[in-house]
């Protein structure tokens, strides 16, 4: 062994040279189909386009910054997250209480949700930022676990972490995160080799915690009839139909190849409501159609494939889950929200990652994405 | 681990598999039901118009404001197979001609389905008689319409301008800005220049209609935002003063005669009042005038041919909108640029020939002094107060012999480029439409007037323009913006009359600042040089007569008379003047001037006297014009 291979070894293994860089191709993509699909939600007079303009500038500086923090994140080893993964967890959890006391969270203009803190003009959406943060904390217990299969006791001490920004994600009440969390938790759950027994009685529990819910009363009126809208369209109020017909005829009306860049009848004039944060996808299906609809898919289709192969390619467990639950995060807000879009889920308010409009929405998907490449970087370390 | 991550993988796959043959159902099988749905919908929009902005003067009193008025407004599709009768029972409520009433609603300018108004301020009554008898009126509306409002009734007309109707024409090029056929834009004054501060924005509701037009549901609504206020720099006080001397001026001037003893017409005329040491106007009077108020309520014929069709042509700001042959108030800046060049000095003494011929000129052209005694000898400030016309025709010569020896380069031009960074012969850029931009005789504009310049340029074009005559053309704008610079030792300011735009929530959306950024390259010794011998000619110069008994003890004047031939008419009468405590830094200049109004002495002097008297609240004295002096 000479000195000159042992520096080639050990330069080889520079985590540097071990970028992803499919992925981060990927995304910057993504980044720009939002960006193109955003331009076209402009209205049809010219001071309303010029608001539009505002708005698709300060979401490309809003991804601007989010490369940052891509390098930001990727430039650290991620294992320094297992280490502080209780101080991560804690300072989402207080973030959460916070936002709940008036004067100090903004409340929604509707007057229903306290969601966001207003920090020098830039809104921050502490529920967006827990997504991660739960996921590091879950993989920092469930990676210490040493049996193949987590053991009873494990597991409920992994849900009562993962109850605790849940329900108080719950009652802020934002039901859309609160489902993505539970997919986090499922997700990570299954790839830490929970037994099939325990997942059933978990899903069954959940399902049950979901009826006592409605019973109960947390889940406000304007939740309830959405969700009932989707079961049963007969029986709701037009207004209540409207969202999700309007959004329909967008996406339908688009045919295979789609009604053309701008030409969206449904998109120009403002048909669909909330189109540039929940509703972006319609402007894919109805602009570009069927095509289109599935060009975008296969974008997400693609990251996921890199986020599970670098699940798999990480020798660290640590690195496996984090990867897993990334990638289950990724597909459920992606599933969620294209599905209520085109009616096969209930409409909650889950942004679609990259596409829909939104800084702290944004800035957190690629933070998942930094967090993805710093462990595809020093999965040879 | 990795046999879990399959499980996970195929979770994921199954999602998409969901999602896309929902898609391919939506997209594919289904689309014709859901693009014949996205053709059945269709939003209308309602819009509310935003209340324009106001006008208030330097000191906040309301110039311009907004009132309501009923309006009645007639929807032709809606009114069936009635409308005969539902005209005729309305011209009779109305107590209008029925032909009136068809006239305006035979127009071309609104689409068959939009409400055309057919009459204003309509007394409540009306409003009530049609709403309890809907049924005898249908298609027939009467709403409250917000119009403009004149606290002041004619004063600044000029200056604020007015709103109507957009025309025909305009329309195109307004549509993509938010304007709808119906709308008034402003066509005239700050009306016009500050359109897009005083408008507002439209308040947009937005329905979505189904197929049978029913409202399904509301989209969006903005509420309108009131337009932007302007606050002038003009001084009510001495905008009505202006005004007034100048009627009165106008009134008593055509009691006088000409040299020919015939009346004089004194047809029209103007005043400037600017704040020499800012550029802003503090007054601004044109006459022959019209009253705005004419514009709210609908001009009547008669009215509307006074306004654009008459050769009083009132609609026309002559402050700053037309060039006149400036006369002797000019000689103040000729003497600057033959100071600059050389030609003259503050010491030098020059001959005042009741002739004067150019030297080596053998065509016979001789230029008269307006005097035939011979004055002998003066320095230039003499010849300033007195206006001795001969000493500046041999500046011109020297001018034009710089001309002749550079004529291949731009630098021969002196005298034009003196005038031009002066500010002469390009519009001074003030915040009023149409500004006219005066005329420098030159070299190249002779070749185009091969009528006055049969030979090309010769020396009498610059002998001329030395005394401001004959071609040379000025506003009394760029006037009061050249006397200014005089006045405040060298800076050109950008003359203004909207000092600040101010938005509904009280912030500043744009201010005058920095007007006075240009400089002109005169020594400050030759400034105070030309103010002291303008203040000479209030003293013991050609406007002595006109100022007899004015305090300058108190407040010290300069000034410059000027009689302008302008054949066939009546020679133009101009006063140019400054005023201020100090007499170094003179606070206001004034320029007077009437068309058709004689003497410089004789008309416009008093005024000017008079409105500095008003300025400063000292009584009108003095017995008004002489008809002496330059000519």
């Amino acid at each position: 062994m000479d000195m000159v291979a042992g520096r080639v070894w050990a330069d080889e293994r520079r985590p540097v040279r071990h970028i992803d860089w499919v992925l981060l191709l990927l995304t910057v993509v993504l980044t720009i189909v939002g960006l193109v699909l955003l331009h076209s939600i402009s209205a049809t007079t010219p001071d309303e386009a010029a608001f539009w303009l505002v708005r698709v500038m300060k979401q490309g500086a809003t991804a601007g910054l989010g490369s940052l923090v891509v390098v930001l994140i990727a430039s650290f080893d991620y294992r320094f997250f297992k280490v502080y993964a209780g101080f991560i967890y804690l300072g989402a959890l207080v973030a959460l209480v916070l936002v709940k006391i008036p004067g100090i969270g903004a409340t929604d203009p509707s007057g229903v949700a306290q969601r966001w803190f207003a920090i020098a003009g830039i809104q921050i959406t502490p529920s967006e930022i827990t997504k991660v943060c739960a996921i590091v904390m879950l993989a920092a217990i469930l990676s210490e676990i040493r049996a193949p299969e987590p053991a009873l006791g494990d597991l409920v001490r992994v849900l009562a972490v993962a109850a605790v920004p849940l329900v108080l994600v719950f009652i802020q009440p934002d039901i859309g995160t609160s489902i993505v969390l539970a997919a986090i938790v499922v997700g990570m759950l299954i790839v830490a080799g929970t037994r099939l027994k325990h997942l059933l009685v978990l899903t069954a529990t959940g399902l049950v915690l979901i009826g006592l819910a409605f019973q109960l009363g947390v889940i406000q009126d304007f939740q309830r009839e959405r969700l009932t809208a989707f079961l049963d369209r007969a029986n709701v109020s037009e207004d209540a139909r409207y969202n999700l017909d309007q959004s329909l005829i967008a996406v339908g009306s688009g045919g295979l190849f789609g009604r053309g860049y701008l030409k969206g009848t449904q998109t120009n004039l403002d048909y669909v409501p909330r189109q540039h944060t929940d509703f972006i996808f319609t402007v894919a299906g109805e602009e570009f159609g069927f095509v289109g609809a599935m060009f975008v898919l296969l974008l997400y289709a693609l990251i996921l494939w890199r986020a599970i192969r670098i699940a798999t390619l990480s020798k660290d467990p640590f690195g496996t889950l984090v990867a897993a639950g990334i990638a289950s995060m990724f597909a459920i807000q992606m599933f969620v929200n294209v599905g209520m879009v085109i009616g096969i889920m209930p409409i909650t308010g889950i942004p679609l990652p990259f596409l829909s409009y939104g800084g702290s929405s944004i800035l957190v998907s690629f933070a998942a994405i930094g967090m993805l490449e710093s462990i595809h970087m020093r999965r040879l370390s | 681990m990795s046999s879990r991550i399959k499980v996970l993988a195929l979770l994921v796959a199954l999602m998409f598999v969901a999602l896309s043959t929902r898609l391919w159902f939506l997209q594919v099988l289904a689309t014709t039901q859901f693009q014949q749905q996205a053709r059945d919908n269709s939003v209308r929009f309602v819009y509310t118009e935003p209340l324009r902005g106001l006008m208030y003067d330097d000191r906040g009193r309301p110039l311009v404001g907004n009132q309501e008025s009923l309006e009645v407004r007639v929807n032709r599709d809606a009114m069936g197979t009635q409308a005969e009768a539902v005209v005729y029972r309305l011209a009779h409520l109305l107590n209008v001609p029925v032909r009136m009433l068809v006239a305006r609603l035979q127009t071309n300018r609104y689409y068959s389905f939009q409400p055309i108004p057919v009459a204003e301020f309509v007394p409540p009554h009306v409003r009530d008689y049609i709403a309890e008898y809907q049924e005898l009126f249908p298609g027939v509306d009467v709403v409250p319409t917000s119009v403009r409002a004149y606290p002041q009734g004619r004063t600044a007309a000029h200056i604020l301008g007015y709103v109507s109707p957009i025309f025909a024409g305009e329309y195109d090029r307004l549509k993509n800005k938010g304007y709808q056929q119906s709308d008034v834009i402003g066509h005239s004054g700050l009306e016009q220049v500050y359109e897009r501060f005083l408008r507002g924005s439209q308040g947009i509701q937005k329905f979505i209609v189904n197929s049978n037009g029913e409202t399904i549901r509301a989209l969006g609504v903005k509420a309108p935002t009131a337009g932007d206020d302007l606050h002038l720099t003009i001084d009510l006080r001495i905008q009505r003063a202006a005004e007034r001397e100048l009627a009165d001026e106008l009134a008593r001037a055509r009691s006088g005669h000409d040299i020919n003893g015939l009346p004089l017409k004194a047809n029209a005329g103007a005043v400037i009042v600017m704040d020499a040491q800012t550029g802003a106007i503090k007054a601004m009077a044109s006459l022959p005038s019209y009253d705005p108020r004419w514009l709210v309520r609908g001009l009547t014929k008669s009215e509307a041919d006074y306004l654009y069709k008459s050769a009083a042509a009132p609609s026309l700001n002559r402050a700053i909108q037309l060039g006149y042959v400036p006369g002797s108030t000019f000689k103040p800046i000729t003497a600057l640029g033959a100071l600059k060049e050389g030609f003259a000095t503050l010491g030098g003494y020059y001959t005042c020939d009741a002739t004067y011929t150019h030297p080596g000129d053998t065509s016979g052209t001789v230029f008269h002094n307006w005097t035939t005694a011979n004055l002998g000898t003066m320095s230039l400030a003499k010849a300033i107060t007195i206006s001795c016309d001969t000493v500046f025709d041999g500046f011109g010569s020297k001018f034009y012999f710089s001309y002749v020896q550079n004529q291949l380069s731009d630098s021969g031009l002196l005298l034009q480029n003196d005038l031009r960074e002066l500010g002469f012969g390009a519009p001074t850029g003030i915040d009023l439409p149409s500004e006219g931009s005066g005329l420098i005789p030159d070299p190249a504009w002779a070749k185009t007037r091969p009528d006055l310049f049969p030979d090309g340029w010769v020396p009498g074009g610059d002998i001329l323009t030395m005394i401001g005559s004959t071609y040379m053309m000025a506003t009394p704008l760029q006037l009061a913006q050249a006397y200014s610079a005089i006045a405040n030792g060298g800076h050109l300011c950008r003359p203004h009359v909207v000092d600040q735009v101010v938005a509904p929530d009280g912030t500043v959306v744009k201010r005058a600042e920095d007007r006075c950024n240009r400089t002109i390259p005169y020594p400050p010794t030759d400034l105070a040089y030309i103010r002291g011998a303008l203040g000479s000619v209030i003293t013991s110069g050609t406007a002595q007569c006109s100022f007899s008994g004015f305090p300058t003890s108190q407040v010290w004047v300069g000034g410059k008379t000027g009689t302008a031939e302008r054949p066939p008419h009546q020679d133009t009468s101009w006063f140019a003047a400054m005023a201020g405590h100090n007499p170094n830094a003179p606070k206001y200049v004034v320029i007077a001037m009437v068309e058709q109004g004689g003497f410089g002495a004789e008309a416009a002097a008093p005024i000017a006297r008079h409105v500095i008297e008003d300025i400063y609240h000292l009584p009108n004295n003095g017995q008004g014009g002489c008809a002496v002096g330059d000519r």
